[in-house]
């Protein structure tokens, strides 16, 4: 069995980590670096940055944050939040992190996966799919007519070149009630890829709960940012419970 | 020591000059062939594809000079750095390796056609404890291809995927180390196993 990935999931703007619920009311939750240290000492297995400016207000990335973390850790990264073309995708690769996440670009220039995988390969690509629930069913974020069968969607990802899927359920966000377990299950049975979940974990009984459905990636932002939880705790208690996590 | 990392247009560049100035390294970027001869210890990085790879080392004339190279001084080559040595690689299409490794790169056979993730380390005849580093230690992975070695008397450890399949997680051969795993991301074991190659002398 493989090891349960714990990757905290952290959001940059301003040049400062921020935490919010449901995508937004994001407030100040620490500096960048430090926390990104920090996190390395607790073990996590790798760590997510999201650049909420550029993805919100068509800013360009904050590469110059990316590059002091990644001066400061060994931890492997993945970088994103509106990244537009193979240039930005490039200054990615360059400025320290090891794989990258495309998700708003994804329903404008599907295009942009076969030129990263040309160059960096299928494993660096990290496709973020967002998923709000309405009336019981689920949607993508960015499908307005909601039209899209999410499967659909996923699959057409892999097809491009994608390594890697993000599943975020972006109603759960910040809510600490759990995640989907019905819905991850039916992308676990039908996607042939590593899928790391997040979205609405407030205690580790939720991610054995997902463990119990085939999931063993797991992102987490509320959980170790307003409460009493950090990465090593987290994977102590899995440890205990007879789970295979590293330390 | 002139430790230089090689920079083919790909790879987590970033990365591996960071960890490296972490162990006390300035490195030096190879940018041209000539570069090469300055050095003492040559790094190739990973993340890229191989056929882009292959295609830019030799249309910049750099294959020479790394088979030269390496016929005196130490090179490190991580994941496709790594992969880059051995005869054929099937990444994007068929491309011509460096050949130093008798063995071909092909697609992981595993149901998840993707290794990402942490990985314990399965040493072969105790040559981990030259590297100061326990026995099943993790290793961080991140790879789609693997390297299928003829013969494995040149593989120093190995990785367990599914089951039973396993995959060669170091390999070496005269000068050359090579890792499936990315040192530069493996934290404490990471940092461990880059400063035994700084050191690393052939037999």
């Amino acid at each position: 069995m493989n090891f349960i990935r714990i990757i905290p999931s952290l959001l940059l703007s301003n040049k400062r980590l921020v935490k919010g619920k449901k995508f937004v009311n994001h407030i100040n939750a620490g500096y960048p670096s430090s926390t990104c240290l920090a996190l390395e000492g607790q073990k996590c297995d790798e760590i997510f940055l999201i650049d909420l400016d550029s993805y919100n207000n068509n800013k360009e990335p904050d590469f110059t944050s990316l590059n002091e973390i990644s001066k400061n850790i060994s931890t492997p990264i993945t970088f994103g939040g509106g990244i537009k073309n193979i240039k930005q995708a490039k200054k990615v690769f360059r400025y320290g992190a090891d794989k990258i996440y495309l998700s708003q670009i994804l329903f404008k220039d599907k295009g942009i996966i076969y030129k990263i995988k040309e160059i960096y390969g299928s494993q660096s690509i990290v496709a973020g799919i967002n998923i709000i629930t309405h009336d019981q069913k689920y949607y993508l974020l960015e499908d307005r007519k909601k039209k899209i069968d999410i499967l659909d969607h996923i699959i057409s990802l892999i097809k491009c070149g994608v390594g890697e899927i993000k599943i975020t359920f972006v109603n759960n966000e910040g809510s600490e009630k759990g995640m989907n377990l019905e819905f991850s299950k039916k992308i676990i049975s039908n996607i042939d890829l590593p899928i790391i979940f997040e979205g609405g974990l407030g205690n580790v009984e939720q991610i054995i709960d997902m463990i119990k459905i085939g999931a063993n990636s797991f992102a987490v932002g509320s959980m170790i940012t307003f409460k009493d939880y950090n990465i090593y705790k987290i994977k102590q208690y899995l440890f205990n419970k007879g789970y295979k996590v590293r330390f | 020591m002139k430790v230089g990392i090689l920079d083919y247009k790909a790879c987590n560049l970033g990365s591996v000059f960071s960890s490296l100035y972490q162990l006390g390294i300035d490195p030096i970027i190879i940018n041209s062939p000539k570069k090469i001869f300055e050095i003492d210890r040559l790094i190739i990085p990973g993340v890229g594809a191989a056929k882009n790879c292959m295609d830019y080392l030799k249309q910049n004339s750099f294959i020479e000079p790394i088979k030269k190279f390496l016929a005196n001084k130490p090179v490190l080559g991580i994941c496709l750095g790594m992969q880059i040595f051995a005869k054929k690689l099937y990444e994007n299409g068929l491309s011509e390796g460096i050949g130093h490794i008798d063995g071909e790169v092909k697609k992981l056979d595993t149901k998840i056609k993707f290794n990402i993730g942490w990985r314990e380390v399965q040493f072969i005849n105790k040559i981990n404890k030259k590297m100061n580093i326990d026995d099943m230690s993790s290793f961080y992975y991140c790879h789609s291809y693997y390297i299928s070695l003829k013969k494995n008397n040149y593989c120093a450890a190995m990785s367990c995927l599914e089951s039973s399949n396993q995959i060669p997680a170091i390999i070496y051969k005269d000068n050359f180390i090579g890792t499936q795993f990315h040192p530069e991301k493996s934290q404490t074991n990471g940092s461990k196993f880059l400063e035994f190659f700084l050191n690393w002398k052939k037999n």
